[in-house]
């Protein structure tokens, strides 16, 4: 039997998302265990793994974010497909390789089949490369990476009664999915993509506490690095004890990274006030104000038409 | 007599920009150097530097980029005014304390009298913070004066820096020679100053079109003047010393910058996806199909009559 799993912080959220994902997909026998957040999701997912631990029917345990929705009436039957193999710890939907720290989006992505729906500016989605069957590029494929993305991680029984999120590190969130990997791997078990469909309901913001996300990614690589090799070196080589020049370089790149970020802002800056000044010109144009009072028609008589069929 | 030097890449962006500029504020007995540049910057700037030298008579070289415009009319007398004081190596119009490195936007600025006028999407300016006081009031923290460093796409150089300095040309090719001549001035004993000089930069919204070289000439002026200058390359604090933690720190937080650069083009696009749909539900209204007729009319009018007026 599956059991689904959620932290949960915003139950309007988790309602929204998690929940009819859950509902999808889940079989007669399925558990759902919808927890309000314990402290860290590291302390939260435990204590959902310290649950589903003793049951002995158990195939797997599906974690997922209160605001990622599984999409894919496959789902129960993929993920069984992929425990055939009894070296799989963890099952995700987005993962990659050569991973060096917890921005694995910065190794090479070898599958993502999920898509990015925001609400902000009227809302719209922003699909992954592997999301469609079609247009997939030649570097996509499932199987073994060396870290997944943990909105949606899919947790062998094997898993679920011998390891723990890592609560120690200074972390509500961030970095708990490459530390899970690493530790399945380190285990000798394998950190596998599969073709699950999933929809992550999620703000553009990205990151949204950087010095949080700062401070995780020094304490994961500290913790990591010489166990698990390159894990804790820098994107750009090898130079591993070389510190001062790792320092050095890495401080450039972060003044350049910011000074980018500021050209991609004024870029779309610069977007928005020539399509506002196009909107500006339609808005202000004598048809557009002649015609007004028959649209102001045209919409009473749609609301009349919708209240009648009401 | 004060100088005026540009070395030209796009003989059209000088003629566009720099020379009119140069044109509205030279003086009867101003010297211009427009020179063609195949290498690199600090080469092209230690040319002018060889020719204004032998003047005799100078009393400030101008350097300026191709695509930088002076708009201030008073420029000269601003610029003998900053040279009263003979301490004074270099003047800009952009500057800033606190400068650790050639990120010096991420020290303090203390003074921005200059215009961004881009081309893209349409074509806009943005005005820096002290560019039109009369307009938008400064804030509190505008001030010109003696900086760290200056945005090297306007350099005023005294006579004493035109004679007795030269940009590193081992540095690179373009970035960071002006971090570097400010910090050389600054070696010397003189003093780096911004002064109210108004200037619109014609420049891309592509703020780094080379991050790799970017990198590397920073790596290199770091390395250059640590430990002879104090708070280049330093971070105050017990843990200053320590390289492996430092490294942790800025591998982080250039990731999280990375991150947050794709974040905000994510958001840019949604943004632009959304007044786009705004406007395909305009164009695309029954209202405004039916008074297409009506609008072609008017552009025929309008048309017409312009060519009306413009006929002798």
């Amino acid at each position: 039997m599956f059991i689904f799993g959620c932290s949960v912080t915003a139950p309007d959220v988790y309602a929204r998302a998690a929940e009819p994902g859950f509902r999808l997909v889940a079989e007669p026998d399925s558990e759902i265990i919808a927890n309000a957040a314990a402290g860290s999701l590291f302390r939260s997912y435990n204590l959902i793994m310290e649950i589903a631990a003793p049951r002995e029917d158990l195939e797997a345990l599906v974690l997922v974010h209160q605001d990622a929705e599984i999409a894919d009436p496959e789902f129960c039957r993929k993920v069984r497909e992929a425990l055939k193999d009894p070296q799989v710890g963890v099952i995700g939907c987005v993962g990659a390789i050569d991973v060096r720290n917890i921005a694995w989006w910065e190794g090479s992505v070898t599958w993502a089949s999920f898509t990015h729906r925001y609400r902000e500016f009227g809302g719209g989605e922003v699909q992954s490369f592997t999301w469609l069957q079609e247009g997939r590029p030649p570097y996509a494929r499932t199987g073994e990476v060396d870290s997944l993305d943990g909105f949606v991680l899919v947790l062998s029984p094997w898993a679920v009664r011998n390891l723990r999120f890592d609560e120690a590190l200074d972390s509500q969130i961030h970095g708990y999915d490459f530390d899970f990997c690493l530790q399945v791997r380190e285990a000798g078990r394998k950190a596998v993509t599969a073709d699950l469909k999933v929809v992550h309901h999620h703000s553009l913001e990205l990151v949204s506490e950087p010095e949080a996300w700062i401070r995780a990614h020094m304490e994961v690589a500290e913790k990591w690095q010489d166990r698990m090799p390159r894990v804790g070196l820098p994107n750009w080589g090898s130079a591993s004890e070389d510190w001062k020049h790792r320092a050095r370089m890495a401080e450039a790149q972060a003044g350049a990274a910011h000074l980018e970020r500021v050209s991609v802002q004024m870029q779309a800056e610069a977007r928005e006030r020539q399509l506002r000044a196009e909107l500006d010109v339609v808005l202000g144009s004598t048809s557009w104000r002649l015609t007004a009072p028959l649209r102001r028609l045209n919409a009473v008589l749609n609301a009349r038409r919708n209240a009648s069929t009401r | 007599m004060i100088a005026f030097g540009c070395p030209v890449t796009r003989p059209e962006d000088y003629e566009r920009f720099a020379a009119p500029g140069i044109s509205r504020v030279r003086e009867p007995d101003s010297v211009v150097y427009p020179n063609s540049s195949a290498g690199s910057i600090h080469r092209a700037y230690n040319l002018l530097l060889e020719k204004a030298s032998e003047l005799e008579n100078l009393e400030a070289l101008v350097l300026l980029h191709q695509d930088v415009e002076i708009v201030d009319e008073k420029l000269c007398p601003k610029v003998r005014q900053a040279f009263a004081d003979p301490q004074v190596g270099i003047v800009g119009c952009v500057g800033a304390l606190d400068a650790r490195s050639m990120a010096w936007w991420e020290g303090t600025v203390t003074w921005a009298s200059f215009t961004h006028h881009y081309y893209e999407y349409g074509g806009g300016e943005l005005p820096a913070f002290a560019m039109h006081p009369e307009r938008v009031r400064p804030p509190a923290y505008a001030r010109t004066g003696e900086v760290d460093t200056l945005d090297g796409f306007l350099l005023v150089l005294s006579p004493w820096a035109v004679r007795n300095l030269r940009f590193d040309e081992s540095l690179g090719r373009f970035h960071g020679y002006d971090f570097d001549f400010c910090l050389q001035v600054r070696d010397a004993g003189r003093k780096v100053v911004t002064a109210d000089l108004n200037v619109v930069h014609h420049h891309s919204l592509e703020l780094l079109d080379d991050p790799e070289s970017w990198v590397e000439a920073n790596i290199r002026i770091t390395e250059k003047w640590e430990g002879r200058f104090p708070l280049v390359g330093v971070q105050i604090g017990s843990g200053a010393e320590d390289w492996k933690a430092r490294a942790r720190r800025a591998e982080a937080e250039a990731q999280a910058a990375r991150t947050l650069r794709v974040s905000a083009h994510m958001q840019g696009s949604a943004r632009e996806r959304e007044l786009q749909r705004e406007l395909a539900e305009i164009t695309g209204s029954l209202s405004w199909r039916l008074t297409r007729p009506l609008r072609r009319v008017a552009a025929l009018t309008r048309g017409a009559r312009r060519s009306g007026d413009t006929r002798p």
